[in-house]
């Protein structure tokens, strides 16, 4: 289908009525995604945004339930999660990110009411990548800047239209019977086609081939004492990257009133394996560091057949020492 | 011959003669406008060893608790962090041999990325001026307008502490208003406004206490459970305590290195607050941290005539 | 969908302390609705988190039998320092606390059914060892021999004194307790668990072994094991790792890819050396 730039405006305040509105807003920073109001105050980001989309459906902070005591019991008060909302603007990295979520917080098994929750309630739209940046590299790992894994619909930037692309039942609600959009023609599609090899041709290649298995044996390697060496331990990589789901779970007592807290938390940082006992498991950086890369490219694959990393880039352009996983995995390649 | 070459030569002669176990400099970072630490344990390593205007990071952050020999690059204001970190029993002189580099400043990314509006894709140094190019499109600037802000201000652009310097040195920068007397002059409510929506910006992810070579506690207060100081959530008002309690803990040691802010993902203007505390205790207490080694911390010190204004409500 | 978060409402009905030293108390929790204890079940091995109400959760084994319905104890050492643990031996009998669980997989008790059973715990870490013993002794008829060999460093360290003491008196189970440290009237073996084990040397043929107690224990103990014939696959070890949601999805306590909170924390030998050793 196509939709004219000048009736996406119509389109976004039609949704209002039954959704909220997620979209990047531009802050000091970058984008990040946030709660807008139809089409203004946000705008279609040029490249990725600062936050991944991971943090509408797990939130740096969130009360998972709140609970009041009394001398014969306690009262337990479940956070629901309500509400219909639209996601847009997610870049097909983003997007087939919240695919992997899924398999931790919603596969088989117990699931994660919250994750789980939000995840029926959005509709992702999705935004191809016309010019993909300079560290992207989610080609490599299999992924497009194209792609549709996660995306209910794609949307594709063509001058003055969008090529929307339904890809579920979802993302047809979305747009069935909607006024503002037309059929595709042809000619749509062609320049959408030739948008599409532009930015595969602007791809760089990273080896990834293989690096699972060279993984399976270099958990001892003198590899490890240099890769890490200058990581501060910071943990922006992991807060950044649209694949990491660490998290803590805390109490804290607000006027009485007591809330259980999940929070974002990260393997970098020592405080997160830190027995009771004082014994640390992994003792230094080094540990800690080895722990995030076996986690998206070998523990990942080994649990659910996929590598855990898409590609987006964000710990490359935000690491404060210029960690670049792209070199890293060169090094485990060629390990 | 350049400062590059000459920090190369130190290095490889300090690791050909056994002086030094480790060279920590400055490498060619994966993206334009940055560099990256470099551990250099060779000769042949040392020879990547580079030096330019991206050479952001204080890499004193890497000594406290170091128990190898160390040769270190250090700009002016990391000399500070050095000096410091030796005052404060955190790496023994001996064991750390300095090598300074005069400053000329170095460029703020974000200020280039966000005047271009585009993806850079190289950038390079040109004389006085940077060129940085993207796809068809290339654009030239005085690269002393595109310093970070403290830069332009520095008084401290020569290495205080050094066994070898690389380099001549600079004329001190008269500087002008730094960007904290501007700051300070806003009235209360704008400032408060101001960083509170910084705040709200924070992630707490800590880089800015990780990047800080003064930031070494074993035990950050951020992280104790018992006590516990400050709660998980990270709303404005969380992420202000934690700020706060850090500039406090900074007061009298801050180098104002600027490591924090750069290190910051959310672009959160840490410098005002550690720059209006360094004013402070400057003014309060005529100490700046980490200029001499003989003279302790401002807060380790008492004078019979420190100011007591808040103890008497003077 | 049921939320794991949630926890149930438990009251306190009794605390006992343990050992001398009092840093061990054990607390027996009762469900406040009939519906939790009805639904409520778990295998011997399984762990629970508790949650002592504003102060946060701690995981800690399930220490009491299956076979017992309305009640789950729990043995938890005192930890310096320690929020929940702390908050729990200052709790009172009476007081309302949560529960969560039961997580993990729990011990292989289907397999162990038509062979021997070597039981060695160490120390504090009998706590689960416990629940299995007493799931054997009231399916015993399904199980071979029974052996339960547990140690401590010293006799006032024992957990459940009043049960070993039934135990003694059994002819359905034998039960062997060794002290580092004997003392008068000490009527039990004097000598660290692997030394006891290599002399009890119970039969490899048809068995399994379930260990726990602490890392120097353990050590030592495995290669008696092996020499007395255990296959790795028969060894059945519990492991205790840093944990938060006990559902494999906070992240922290993986060893290799394995979960310990979802995947374990019961693994064999075996398994374990499939994994690498540090983490
Ligand atoms: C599967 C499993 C079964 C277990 N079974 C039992 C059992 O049956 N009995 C039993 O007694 N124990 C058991 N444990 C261990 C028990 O879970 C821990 O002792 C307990 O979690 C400690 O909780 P706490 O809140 O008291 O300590 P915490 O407050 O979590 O930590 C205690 C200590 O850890 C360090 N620490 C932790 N967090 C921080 C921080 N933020 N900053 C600084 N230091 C910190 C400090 O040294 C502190 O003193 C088991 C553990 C597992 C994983
Ligand atoms: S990694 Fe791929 S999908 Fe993600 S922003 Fe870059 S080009 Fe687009
Ligand atoms: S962002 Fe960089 S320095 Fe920070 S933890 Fe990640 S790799 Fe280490
Ligand atoms: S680096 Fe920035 S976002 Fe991270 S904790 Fe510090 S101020 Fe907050
Ligand atoms: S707080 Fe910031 S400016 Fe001060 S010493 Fe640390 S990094 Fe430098
Ligand atoms: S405790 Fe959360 S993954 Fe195991």
């Amino acid at each position: 289908m196509i939709i004219r730039k000048e009736r996406v405006n119509d389109f976004l305040n039609g949704l209002r009525a039954g959704y909220r509105l997620y979209a990047p807003v531009q802050t000091q920073a970058g984008p990040v995604f946030a709660p807008v109001n139809g089409a203004t105050g946000w705008s279609w980001p040029a490249g990725n945004t600062l936050k991944s989309a991971k943090e509408v459906f797990l939130p740096q902070t969130e009360t998972l339930f709140t609970y009041r005591t009394s001398l014969d019991g306690v009262q337990v008060e479940e956070a629901r999660v309500e509400g219909r909302v639209v996601l847009l603007g997610v870049r097909p990295c983003d997007a087939r990110s919240l695919t992997m979520l899924d398999k931790v917080f919603a596969g088989e098994g117990v699931r994660d009411p919250y994750y789980t929750a939000r995840r029926e309630n959005t509709v992702v739209l999705g935004l191809a990548c016309n010019e993909p940046c300079g560290t992207c590299f989610c080609t490599s790992l299999g992924g497009s800047p194209f792609g549709t894994a996660g995306c209910d619909l794609l949307w594709v930037d063509l001058g003055d239209r969008y090529l929307v692309r339904v890809l579920t039942d979802r993302g047809k609600a979305l747009v069935e019977g909607r006024p503002e959009f037309a059929p595709a023609g042809d000619a749509d599609l062609a320049a959408a086609r030739e948008l599409e090899e532009g930015a595969l041709g602007r791809m760089g290649t990273v080896p990834v081939q293989g690096v699972k298995e060279k993984l399976d044996r270099l958990f001892a390697d003198p590899l490890w004492d240099r890769v890490y060496e200058k990581c501060l331990g910071c943990g922006t990589c992991t807060y950044l990257c649209p694949t990491c789901h660490c998290f803590d779970l805390t109490d804290e007592v607000i006027d009485g009133l007591g809330v259980r807290l999940r929070t974002w938390d990260a393997c970098m940082y020592p405080l997160f394996t830190l027995h009771a006992s004082g014994h640390n498991p992994r003792p230094t950086q080094k540990e800690r560091f080895r722990q995030r890369i076996m986690h998206k490219f070998k523990y990942f694959v080994d649990n659910f057949r996929e590598t855990a990393c898409v590609g987006c880039g964000r710990c490359i352009r935000y690491c404060p020492v210029n960690i670049d996983i792209r070199a890293v995995l060169a090094e485990i390649s060629a390990g | 011959m350049g400062t590059t070459e000459k920090i190369r030569e130190i290095a490889a002669g300090l690791l050909r003669d056994g002086k030094v176990d480790v060279v920590i400099g400055y490498g060619p970072g994966t993206l334009p406008l940055r560099s990256t630490p470099l551990f250099a344990r060779t000769v042949e390593e040392a020879e990547r060893l580079i030096w330019d205007a991206t050479c952001g990071n204080n890499l004193a952050v890497y000594l406290p608790g170091r128990k190898d020999r160390v040769g270190i690059v250090v700009k002016g204001c990391d000399s500070r962090a050095v000096v410091q970190l030796i005052h404060e029993n955190q790496i023994a002189r001996e064991q750390v041999f300095v090598i300074g580099v005069p400053c000329a400043g170095i460029i703020d990314r974000r200020q280039v990325e966000a005047a271009v509006e585009r993806e850079i894709r190289a950038a390079r140094e040109e004389g006085a001026e940077l060129v940085v190019e993207g796809d068809g499109w290339s654009r030239r600037f005085n690269r002393e307008e595109v310093l970070y802000g403290a830069c332009r201000t520095c008084r401290h652009n020569n290495p205080v502490l050094y066994d070898a310097l690389a380099g001549e040195p600079l004329p001190p920068r008269d500087g002008g208003p730094t960007l904290v007397e501007i700051w300070e002059k806003k009235p209360a409510g704008e400032r408060r406004d101001f960083i509170l929506s910084e705040m709200a910006r924070c992630i707490r992810c800590y880089a800015c206490r990780n990047a800080c070579p003064m930031c070494y506690c074993t035990e950050c207060f951020v992280d104790s459970s018992t006590p516990r100081w400050l709660g998980r959530a990270t709303d404005a008002g969380e992420n202000l305590f934690f700020q706060i309690g850090r500039v406090l803990h900074l007061a009298g040691r801050c180098v104002a290195c600027g490591a924090c802010s750069r290190a910051c993902p959310m672009d959160i203007k840490l410098g005002l607050l550690l720059g209006k505390m360094n004013k402070d205790v400057l003014e309060l207490f005529g100490h700046e941290a980490g200029l001499n080694p003989e003279e302790p911390p401002a807060l380790n010190a008492f004078r019979p005539d420190d100011p007591e204004t808040f103890l008497l409500g003077k | 969908m049921k939320n794991p978060y949630l926890p149930l409402p438990m009251r306190i009905e009794k605390i006992t302390v343990e050992t001398e030293d009092r840093s061990l108390r054990t607390f027996s929790l009762s469900f406040l609705n009939r519906a939790d204890a009805e639904a409520f079940g778990f295998v011997p091995g399984q762990f629970a988190e508790v949650h002592v109400f504003g102060q946060g959760e701690a995981p800690f084994g399930i220490a009491s039998s299956p076979l017992v319905r309305d009640r789950v104890e729990f043995t938890v050492n005192r930890i310096p320092g320690g929020v929940v643990t702390t908050a729990l031996h200052n709790a009172r009998e009476g007081d309302i606390v949560g529960l969560r669980g039961p997580l993990g997989n729990g011990y292989p008790v289907q397999e162990f059914e038509g062979k021997d059973v070597v039981i060695i715990g160490g120390g504090f870490a009998f706590t689960t060892l416990r629940s299995l013993t007493w799931y054997i002794l009231a399916n015993r008829e399904r199980f071979g021999k029974l052996t339960v060999l547990y140690g401590a460093r010293e006799p006032g360290l024992l957990l459940y004194k009043d049960e070993l003491a039934a135990w003694q008196k059994r002819d359905d189970l034998e039960l062997i307790l060794t002290v580092d440290r004997g003392r008068e009237g000490w009527q039990g073996k004097v000598g660290v668990v692997p030394a006891i084990l290599k002399e009890a040397a119970p039969s490899a043929a048809n068995a399994y072994a379930v260990v726990c107690g602490p890392p120097i224990m353990i050590r030592f103990t495995l290669p008696v094991l092996q020499e007395l014939g255990f296959p790795p696959e028969r060894v059945i070890m519990s492991l205790e790792m840093r944990m938060k949601c006990g559902l494999g999805m906070c992240g922290r306590c993986n060893i290799g890819h394995k979960y310990v909170c979802k995947d374990g924390p019961v693994f064999t030998l075996a398994e374990l050396s499939e994994l690498p050793a540090e983490y």
